[in-house]
């Protein structure tokens, strides 16, 4: 019978342990960490103001327009951008394109910190954020209604994206069995995540369908939904090349020269996928664009701003990608990759924000506070992102973590 | 009572089929302009 460690010391081990991992690793003083760390903790008073004084002590927000920028940019636009999570798992797993593997976990660590922050700051812009949890215990089940669909999808996509993460979590404590047991629901997981996705990032245009009279009508449609959901696959592969790229940068030593060679082709790849998606895209907007019959809105100002949208920052980037993948430009992706996001992001505001009450006397326009607090959220994404990089098998293989070779692994049954 | 031409390429819908078919061989060359791509390693 093997020997089992006794309770208490394996505890204080596992303490530890953790108490270690905490300590910083690198240069405290960067760049990154002196313009970050100062907005992150201006961010966290102005929350605290939020949450004791209420929305109107820091936001623009009134009864005529509710959402502003924390719904605009952080959780419709940061969804967007984390669509990369559901398509790069699609690839890898179901249609088992083996070439973008080494890639996967970062993808999905990705996704999941965006989802965790941007649709945790939900609950900033709830007048009564205490009332977050009514959708899932049921106080107010809302059948009807698309934030149900959303709040509940917001929920179960995280859990699946932990679970298809949590194998690398496992690697690093040194968790062997646990780690057999969660590498084989991960399938089960990404099936579920992709399903979920599907549903929600077209959801979340859903969303909109109920205010026609207060978009523009370049940008309201009854297809939001469907622009919102093919949208977001080229905003999901266009943060991949973005972040893999700015990754393979920060975190070069985690990465042997073969993945850096291999990563120039795996960007090639994406490129081609974000090319034919943005393409589709483009057409959609083109066929609503018809539909409606909306040329004689093309005049105005309100024109010029759209055709800078679907040709400037949707056509451009699409023939930029199809032009880099062909002729293997990698300088060319990356400016498309940028290009697409920022078309993404533009689209976004224009629906919830620019040109929502596009005629009303009085504007809104967000707060310094307001534009603190995303941006706070965003550093601490990063943050947590770097933190988790440095320290688990997410860029580089699991077998040069440090728990790897240990003799005695930090055990489930010890530390639970 | 409204009246409806099959002339008209409008009230047919025409336009969006022809913009569906243009989509399609778009999409046909752009997928064979980019599967071009392995070729040029």
């Amino acid at each position: 019978m093997s020997e089992r460690p006794a309770l208490l010391p394996e505890l204080r081990r596992f303490g530890r342990f953790l108490l270690s991992e905490l300590r910083p690793r690198g240069p405290l003083v960067t760049p990154f960490n002196l313009i970050s760390l100062p907005v992150i903790l201006a961010g966290a008073v102005i929350l605290a103001v939020r949450f004791t004084r209420g929305l109107g002590a820091v936001t623009n927000l009134t009864q005529e327009v509710p959402w502003g920028l924390w719904i605009g940019f952080d959780v419709v636009t940061g969804v967007a951008f984390a669509g990369g999570a559901y398509v790069l798992t699609f690839a890898v797993y179901v249609m088992r394109m083996e070439k973008y593997r080494p890639i996967v976990r970062a993808t999905i660590l990705n996704g999941l910190l965006a989802y965790v922050f941007y649709a945790g700051a939900l609950a900033f812009d709830l007048g009564r954020p205490w009332n977050i949890i009514n959708p899932i215990i049921g106080n107010e089940f809302g059948f009807s209604s698309v934030l149900f669909l959303v709040s509940w999808h917001f929920l179960l996509y995280m859990l699946a994206e932990f679970i298809e993460f949590s194998p690398a979590v496992a690697e690093w404590l040194g968790w062997k069995r646990v780690r057999r047991v969660l590498h084989a629901c991960t399938l089960t997981a990404v099936i579920l995540g992709i399903t979920l996705s599907t549903l929600h990032q077209s959801g979340l245009g859903a969303l909109y369908l109920m205010a026609k009279p207060k978009i523009h009508p370049l940008w309201y449609s009854e297809f939001i939904p469907i622009l919102f959901l093919v949208s977001s696959i080229y905003a999901g592969l266009s943060m991949i090349i973005l972040e893999g790229t700015i990754s393979h940068r920060v975190f070069g030593d985690q990465i042997d020269e073969r993945r850096h060679a291999s990563f120039d082709e795996i960007v090639v790849g994406l490129a081609r996928g974000a090319a034919i998606a943005l393409f589709t895209y483009y057409f959609f907007k083109a066929l609503v664009f018809l539909h409606e019959k909306h040329w004689q809105l093309l005049g105005g100002g309100w024109g010029a701003w759209y055709l800078l949208e679907v040709i400037g920052l949707t056509l451009v980037p699409c023939v930029l990608y199809a032009y880099g993948a062909r002729h293997r430009r990698l300088g060319v992706i990356r400016a498309a990759a940028v290009m697409a996001l920022a078309g993404i992001l533009l689209n976004r505001l224009n629906v919830t924000i620019i040109a929502f009450n596009w005629d009303a006397p009085v504007r809104y326009y967000p707060t310094w506070m307001e534009v603190v607090v995303t941006l706070m959220v965003v550093f601490a994404e990063i943050w947590v992102f770097r933190w988790v990089v440095t320290r688990m098998a997410v860029l580089r293989p699991p077998h040069e973590l440090p728990n790897a070779g240990r003799s005695r692994p930090l055990r489930p049954a010890a530390a639970a | 009572m409204e009246t409806y031409t099959l002339v008209n390429i409008f009230e047919t819908k025409g336009l969006e089929y022809l913009l569906l078919l243009c989509f399609l061989g778009l999409l046909l060359l752009l997928v064979n302009y980019l599967k071009g791509a392995g070729g040029r390693r």
